[in-house]
């Protein structure tokens, strides 16, 4: 196995905003690789042996949680599914994740930013409210429906699409990817509401799809490979018809 | 290195859907499309010069209504109507394209940041059709006026204006960044609109026309350079055989 015995290099971003007087600066650290190793594995037994200072953030170490996400060699993506025998020279650089507030080192608060999202889009299921009745039984789903729906709640609110959209980088209040994509699976949804006037009026501008310039770093970087590029145009198209 | 979250909802007013963005995007491509097929036409017909003068005067009669007249001439205030036109095309896609150039000093460096910091391709190629764009501003109206202004086309005529009144040096600008913006252009509304999915062939075929179209107005351009040298002055109007 070619990534047995091998010494990579890190080099690390290394920023503690609480601590008066700390300025940003990149950080060298050697480590021994083993067979299997994975960035988020590395960066562990780097806490553990080098230097227990190192901020990281990370739950579920299987790519579900979306937590550990970080810039990794210039590609934003999740640290626990980023093999380091995919580096050839061993060499790896490991950023923040650029678009959100920055907790320290490599961790950044992109929990905050979903749930200001969240409130700001209003993504959660906007029920019938006339048509409340607890004692009936609720209305199956149907498979296909639920397999639509099921695709695009696949998002782990990781934060790779925000930061690798340079539109979003430019625009603070473009909604970005993950909030199009979370839209777009309440408009599929038989159980909500809304209908394609209410969604107009929270997407349908130039912080919504109107804004989105089609660039695809979402599409090119989300870890779960969620359908960006198709959902974005199939909204686009929706809103570019609904109220002319 | 700390960035700014979104605002909360509730101090953000005026969040609301507008017809005219969705307008604004719809005109930007249709405009943006127009134009695309234009330039396709536009260099293939120019560079008909490279299949002799022959060639070259005979595309340039059925395109100025030659076969409507009585002597086989075409009408040069055909060129003037159509260049009108494409200008007000032209003026219409930049009057909207304008809302994505990085106007704010600060948004060129979040995106300067961004593309030292982020590895993206189709980014990148954002990039160069927002350099070109910003080119064409002013290359495209200087282009298009002199056909307003003086409409006679020929492989006489043409190659006296490409080689003794010098528009060599505006075509020789021109041409690299009208063909990268408009076919990076093309290839960015089929995928806004999702008229594909097949994204890497539509990329191929993208990186095949830059290329191609380059060679072709280039070639062209080097002839009307080389027929233009020959010209005796006053210039005469080709005659045909």
């Amino acid at each position: 196995m070619m990534s047995q015995g091998r010494t990579l290099t890190f080099n690390i971003f290394r920023y503690d905003p609480q601590q008066s007087g700390d300025k940003p600066k990149m950080v060298k650290y050697q480590i021994e690789e083993t067979p299997g190793m994975s960035v988020f594995i590395a960066l562990n037994q780097l806490r553990e042996q080098q230097d227990s200072s190192l901020q990281f953030d990370f739950v579920c170490r299987a790519g579900i949680c979306g937590s550990c996400a970080m810039v990794i060699n210039g590609f934003p993506t999740l640290a626990c599914r980023t093999l380091t025998s995919k580096y050839p020279k061993g060499e790896i650089t490991l950023m923040p994740l650029p678009g959100f507030e920055l907790i320290g080192d490599l961790s950044v608060n992109t929990g905050k930013f979903m749930r200001e999202l969240a409130e700001r889009l209003k993504l959660w299921l906007h029920p019938n409210l006339d048509d409340v009745d607890v004692h009936r039984l609720e209305a199956p789903m149907a498979p296909e429906e639920a397999a639509k729906l099921y695709e695009l709640e696949r998002c782990v609110e990781c934060g790779v699409c925000v930061s690798a959209c340079a539109t979003k980088q430019m625009r603070e209040t473009f909604v970005g990817a993950v909030g199009m994509m979370k839209l777009a699976r309440f408009e599929l949804d038989s159980r909500d509401q809304r209908g394609v006037e209410d969604f107009y009026h929270v997407i349908g501008n130039q912080d919504g799809v109107f804004g989105c310039m089609t660039l695809l770093g979402c599409q090119d970087n989300c870890p779960k490979d969620l359908p960006h590029m198709q959902q974005i145009a199939y909204l686009r198209r929706k809103m570019a018809v609904a109220l002319v | 290195m700390t960035i700014k979250t979104l605002l909360p909802a509730s101090s953000i007013p005026g969040l609301a859907g507008h017809p005219w963005s969705a307008r604004a995007d719809k005109i930007q491509s249709a405009t943006g499309l127009l134009l695309g097929c234009f330039l396709l036409a536009h260099l293939h017909f120019e560079s008909s010069i490279l299949l002799g003068k022959e060639a070259f005067y005979q595309v340039v009669q059925i395109l100025e209504g030659g076969m409507f007249s009585e002597s086989g001439h075409g009408f040069p205030v055909l060129t003037q109507i159509f260049s009108v036109f494409i200008l007000l095309v032209v003026i219409l896609h930049a009057a909207v394209a304008l809302r994505r150039f990085p106007a704010q000093l600060g948004q060129w460096r979040a995106l300067r940041r961004h593309m030292n910091g982020i590895n993206h391709k189709d980014t990148h190629a954002w990039f160069w059709q927002l350099v070109t764009g910003f080119i064409l501003f002013f290359l495209a109206p200087v282009h298009i006026f002199t056909m307003i202004t003086n409409p006679e086309i020929g492989p006489n005529l043409s190659a006296e204006r490409v080689y003794l009144d010098n528009a060599w040096l505006l075509y020789a600008l021109l041409l690299p960044a009208v063909v990268i913006h408009a076919m990076i252009g093309l290839y960015r509304v089929a995928i806004k609109w999702g008229l594909t999915a097949n994204r890497s062939g539509l990329r191929k075929v993208a990186k095949f026309m830059i290329i191609y179209l380059l060679t072709i107005g280039m070639l062209s351009l080097v002839s009307y350079l080389f027929i233009g040298a020959d010209l005796t002055i006053p210039v005469e109007p080709y005659i045909p055989h």
